[in-house]
């Protein structure tokens, strides 16, 4: 997921296809979808996955 | 799970070679068939891996158009910039369906020969003539929530589930097919599903010993485009309507209306006629109303589908107004 948002592509929930991709609770959200693992339970995940995005693409 | 035998495909020829015969079938992603092969669904004798056998590119074509190899993956379709940039319905369409997980692993021909997710027919132990020609269908007078409202036939109401399917009708998309022999051909996405009729299990045009190798997209066309999924949840759920339309206005009237429907029934529907009653009219609540009763002119509902064509209304209603909203 983060190489994904490090290269701006789109998803569902995005707005645009072609632009940057602003990471988002809907964003994480729908990118996470799917996933079965338990970690999607948790209720801190989705700032998780923000704070790990950020610093990836900072 | 049942005992097979595994082959892999190197080249084109190969696949096409070791698919004919009734007992083989092809892998590529397997996002489809290896749940159907667990659930005894599909119980091939032979399943030949045609991953490493070339065809994955996405390239532009000669007439401006693009070739989207039928192993490319949906993600790669997705992010493609031409994809992105001059056919965002297909882009749309894809990330609708499915996840992330299972788009990094679905390729273009398979996710045009995916079977449908009927619940008897998925299931071994309830009639489906899709399945078992001559065992009946459960899905009438049974549970048919997610079944077809057009195009129907006694013997099965199964829908084609998919999404991107339906964008690449709207968008008049061509299989490219190679045969055993050496052969090719191109078949319009709009004629490469069949109807259930009285050959249920025949769900497309591919013939024992052909491979789709690419899906052509003509040259980009101007106007707006939008896919919209309606579905119980909104993520990683099948579509109940979906709409991919291409819409272009000039001096205030349609001058062009591309629109496939999915959800409805056994294949992407496209009806003609609703782009002739679109092209050179001026939008209007009356004008996508007859729209509408074109298309569901002869929609049958089945109990605990019959919401489906009241929905399909609506959605081709705000499609539509959407559409001209954005062209304008």
């Amino acid at each position: 997921m983060l190489e994904e948002l490090a290269n701006d592509w789109p998803s569902d929930a995005s707005d645009d296809l072609e632009g940057k991709i602003e990471i988002s609770g809907e964003e994480i959200r729908e990118r996470m979808s799917g996933n079965l693992c338990r970690c999607g339970a948790y209720a801190n995940i989705v700032a998780a996955i923000r704070d790990a995005a950020t610093e990836t693409s900072a | 799970m049942r005992s097979f035998q595994y082959e892999r495909a190197r080249t084109l020829g190969d696949a096409a070679r070791l698919v004919a015969g009734a007992d083989a079938m092809a892998i590529a992603g397997g996002t489809n068939l290896l749940d159907l092969m667990k659930l005894q669904v599909e119980t091939p004798g032979e399943l030949v891996d045609i991953n490493r056998a070339g065809f994955a590119e996405i390239e532009d074509t000669d007439d401006g158009g693009l070739r989207i190899g039928a192993l490319a993956t949906n993600t790669a379709t997705a992010v493609h910039p031409r994809v992105r940039s001059d056919y965002p319905v297909l882009a749309r369409a894809i990330l609708a369906g499915a996840t992330q997980q299972l788009r990094n692993k679905a390729t273009t021909g398979g996710n045009l020969c995916q079977r449908t997710r009927c619940f008897y027919f998925m299931n071994i132990d309830q009639p489906c003539n899709k399945r078992e020609p001559g065992s009946g269908c459960g899905a009438i007078d049974g549970v048919a929530k997610l079944h077809a409202v057009l195009g129907t036939s006694d013997e099965c109401i199964a829908t084609y589930p998919g999404d991107m399917a339906v964008a690449l009708s709207a968008l008049d998309a061509t299989v490219q097919i190679a045969s055993v022999d050496g052969a090719e051909r191109s078949v319009p996405v709009r004629d490469f599903h069949c109807l259930p009729g009285d050959t249920p299990w025949r769900e497309n045009v591919l013939e024992d010993g052909e491979v789709i190798t690419a899906v052509t997209l003509p040259a980009p066309v101007a106007g707006v485009q939008l896919y919209r999924k309606v579905r119980e949840r909104s993520s990683y759920a099948f579509a109940l309507v979906s709409i991919a339309a291409i819409v272009e206005m000039r001096d205030g009237v349609i001058a062009r209306a591309d629109l496939s429907f999915g959800g409805l029934a056994h294949k992407p529907w496209h009806e003609p006629r609703i782009s002739d009653l679109l092209e050179g009219a001026a939008p209007s609540a009356e004008l996508y109303d007859a729209a509408a009763d074109l298309l569901l002119e002869d929609a049958r509902g089945y109990g605990e589908n019959d919401f489906k064509i009241p929905l399909a209304r609506r959605t081709l209603h705000a499609v539509l107004a959407q559409a001209v909203e954005d062209a304008a």
